[in-house]
């Protein structure tokens, strides 16, 4: 139960026949009183016990947008609810209104409309509904909770998607070049073409040119060019570190979030180039895997598989991820390892690991770098940034120490600040598309 | 249609699921009042000298002992009832003992004209002018045992008693008064007087001569049995706060109109009504995992405060001057794995400095202080800048 303010008012205004009456025994008479009326009210309250509830939810929304839960209440009681309910959304649901004014004469039906603005990642769930029914004077009310269970899945905001077209403009630039401007082994044959001014010479198709000249009619021998496009079919096999490294926060974003922008842009980007492929989210388990999905699928099930991974307080097991791989494809693939290299020591797993997986694929790992680290070097004002920008300085000599150990053992690193690294991963796979060493 | 479940307990659950804790908690409290009734307050100290105190600082056995022998002891707790007690023909004995001074002078005196012997325990300051003039407090007496050395026949028979109390003198020696217990310099435990209206005043200050806890040594119980069963009747008097003679103005609640109370009591109630309109909560809180928040340029202060800690100049020093390096090698287009001798050489051709000053900023030089730091790390950036100067293409 719970009362009004009016109730209160209603007991407060029992001075005045205390005072003007100058009984003391008014007030125990005005006590009875007010009890006696907000007892009756509690009574004829409608019951919120007899409402019956549905909800009706989208089962997912992507980080930053907003969506409606629609909730139906039906009354099956004898007597109107009239009263406040609370959809129990948790915190970080961002529901608004939290609270709806609410009337239903028996036998009949409302909706209450609460509009959801998640502010973070995963599976948000709604707890319970909570209504407060009060009596027909409003000075007490029933009150009860009632189990309405519903959850929403909130997907990666996938921010870096409005690098998509540029990147793609990109990727059809290399289709349809000659061969000598992408002398690759990977490269595939890919049309004849009328030679345009322009054309490097070295590739003009003799024979197919004097089979043309054959067949034409006109004015004299047409030049013919080959013409080449970027290898399809490859695959790519993303891994993202979800140990404990990643969920330090870079420019108030954890480490991981980053790379499922990275991976995200970087599926998008190859599933259009034709390419296989494939995530596995890993620390010392699985802990979610997208394989064998091609198309406009990829991405929704990639979103949907991040969306309620967190990461562990846990190391990362380098030492199972070649077997994971191997599981993945037999195939030479591009291995895109997302996770942060940091101190050498700290690193010995990945570097240990490395040569098994460079001895076959081509192997790219992709790392978040603290943009606040580099100011912090250069800030030298008094004795405590020195000490602070030297404290940076090693750190980005160690970083630059397990890149080059990296480098040395055949793979490659991409770094860049959070809002850089999608892109710039993005680069440097249309790089190694280009150089055919997919 | 759907069906909820209610989380909300009804009533009737609610009840049920707390019946066993509310069944436990009458029961605890139903023990504890028969406990405290059987043990009585023995336990705790209780009234000192009350006659229905049974604890270690009342006075119960002595009072039981003289009903035993035939005294009517009749206790009393105000100063009418003692009266009526005491009755009219002036035959019966009065205990009093009043630490508090509840009584004032004309109290006291009204005492007098009713009882034949009046035995005050540990009297105070104004109840020894009101009773007995001629004597005056001689502070506290601390011997373990006194001897009695004196013709009264109570004091005789009891021989010693426990010492502790107050002593007192007598300041009027023209008076007849008989003096007993002594502990030197004219100081007694135990002083008889007459009164003007012809009442014998006793002033005991041994305190434990009566207390439960004492009586049964020395001969405490012989002093005690004797002084106070010398007649037929003992009215024990212990004054309580509604002798005190009223005093000072009307009270407040004589001056403030009859309403003021209950709207109190009433604002009080709308005051607890209006916590509970408020604090009721609609429904239980939502539970959320909430994420840590590591910021990943915690592991950078951290080393850089235990460079501070520690006075680590040179290695700090050394971190700076190291990435200086690399940045000026990529500047002057020298290779990755150019010697710090060819960077040097470069430099001081780029900028046209004296290399030996350049190798002293760049490998030499020691810093004593955190100033120096401060200063060669200035120079680093100085030098940077001058070489990006020079090889910037104009």
């Amino acid at each position: 139960m719970a009362v009004s303010g009016w109730f209160v008012l209603l007991l407060a205004l029992g001075v005045l026949p205390v005072v003007v009456l100058g009984d003391p025994g008014w007030l125990m008479a005005w006590l009875a009183i007010v009890a006696g009326v907000g007892a009756i009210d509690l009574v004829i309250a409608g019951s919120p016990r007899r409402l019956v509830l549905e909800r009706e939810l989208p089962k997912r929304v992507r980080l930053g947008e907003t969506v409606p839960s629609t909730l139906f209440l039906t009354n099956a009681g004898r007597r109107r609810v009239r009263g406040i309910v609370r959809d129990g959304w948790q915190p970080s649901a961002g529901a608004s209104p939290s609270r709806a004014a609410l009337d239903v004469p028996p036998g009949e039906r409302r909706s209450i409309v609460t509009s959801l603005t998640p502010f973070r990642r995963g599976e948000r769930a709604a707890a319970e509904v909570t209504v407060r029914s009060f009596g027909p004077l409003r000075l007490a009310a029933r009150q009860a909770s009632i189990q309405v269970p519903g959850t929403i899945r909130v997907l990666p905001p996938f921010n870096s998607r409005k690098h998509l077209p540029s990147r793609l403009a990109r990727l059809r630039e290399l289709d349809g070049r000659t061969s000598v401007m992408i002398r690759g082994q990977g490269t595939e044959f890919d049309s004849l073409r009328d030679y345009v001014r322009g054309d490097d010479v070295r590739s003009i198709d003799w024979r197919a040119t004097a089979r043309r000249s054959d067949a034409s009619t006109g004015s004299g021998p047409r030049l013919v060019v080959r013409t080449w496009r970027p290898e399809r079919d490859r695959r790519v096999v993303i891994v993202i570190d979800s140990g404990r490294t990643s969920a330090a926060r870079i420019a108030n974003e954890p480490r991981i979030d980053t790379a499922f922008e990275s991976s995200l842009l970087l599926g998008a980007l190859a599933s259009r180039a034709g390419d296989r492929v494939d995530l596995v989210i890993y620390d010392r388990r699985v802990r979610g895997r997208v394989q064998g999905t091609t198309g406009a699928e990829l991405l929704s099930r990639m979103v949907d598989v991040m969306a309620a991974v967190d990461p562990e307080l846990i190391e990362m097991d380098w030492a199972a991820v070649p077997g994971l791989v191997r599981s993945v494809t037999n195939q030479r693939a591009l291995v895109v390892l997302m996770t942060s290299i940091d101190a050498p020591g700290a690193s010995r797993g990945l570097l240990g690991m490395l040569p098994q997986l460079t001895r076959k694929h081509t192997v790219v790992i992709s790392s978040v770098t603290d943009p606040s680290v580099l100011d912090a070097s250069r800030a030298r004002g008094n004795r405590d940034e020195v000490y602070r920008a030297a404290a940076a300085e090693r750190a980005m000599l160690d970083t630059t120490r397990v890149s080059t150990a990296i480098r040395q053992l055949g793979a490659d690193v991409v770094t860049g600040a959070p809002a850089d690294l999608p892109p710039a991963l993005a680069d440097r796979y249309i790089a190694l598309k280009a150089a055919g060493r997919l | 249609m759907t069906t909820n479940t209610t989380l909300t307990p009804t009533i009737r659950r609610a009840t049920r699921k707390s019946l066993f804790w509310m069944l436990a908690a009458v029961f605890l409290v139903v023990v504890a009042l028969t406990v405290v009734s059987l043990t009585g307050a023995a336990n705790s100290g209780g009234t000192p000298f009350s006659a229905t105190n049974a604890g270690p600082a009342g006075s119960k056995a002595v009072v039981q002992v003289l009903r035993q022998r035939g005294v009517t002891v009749s206790v009393t707790g105000s100063l009418t009832s003692t009266i009526t007690a005491l009755g009219r023909d002036r035959r019966a004995t009065l205990f009093l003992y009043d630490p508090n001074g509840y009584l004032d002078q004309a109290q006291l005196r009204s005492l007098t004209g009713s009882a034949r012997h009046i035995v005050v325990l540990s009297p105070t300051f104004a109840q020894l002018a009101a009773l007995a003039p001629q004597v005056a407090l001689a502070g506290t007496v601390t011997k373990k045992s006194l001897a009695s050395n004196c013709s009264l026949p109570a004091a005789n028979r009891a021989e010693s008693v426990t010492g502790s109390g107050t002593g007192f003198r007598l300041i009027d020696k023209t008076a007849d008064a008989q003096q007993c217990f002594g502990s030197g310099k004219r100081v007694y435990s135990l002083i008889a007087v007459e009164h003007l209206d012809g009442t014998g005043v006793s002033l005991l200050g041994t305190t434990d001569v009566l207390s439960n806890e004492h009586i049964a040594e020395r001969g405490n119980a012989a002093l005690a049995l004797n002084l106070l069963g010398d007649s037929t009747r003992l009215v024990w008097y212990l004054p309580t706060i509604d002798d005190s003679a009223v005093t000072g103005g009307p009270s407040i609640a004589d001056l403030t109109p009859p309403w003021v109370g209950p709207t109190m009591t009433l604002l009080a109630i709308v005051a607890i009504v209006a916590a509970f309109w408020r604090g009721r909560r609609m429904g239980p809180l939502v539970v959320e995992n909430l994420p840590v928040v590591v910021r990943a340029s915690e592991t950078m202060e951290g080393r850089a405060r235990l460079y501070q800690r520690g006075a680590a100049r040179l290695r700090a020093l050394d971190a700076l001057r190291v990435g200086a390096i690399d940045r000026l090698a990529a500047q002057t287009g020298l290779p990755r794995l150019a010697g710090v001798d060819e960077v040097i050489g470069r430099v001081a051709t780029l900028t046209a400095t004296d290399p030996g000053d350049i190798r002293l900023l760049l490998l030499d030089a020691v810093p004593a202080t955190d100033g120096e730091l401060v200063r060669l790390s200035d120079s680093l950036l100085e030098l940077e800048r001058a070489v990006e100067r020079a090889t910037r293409p104009s």
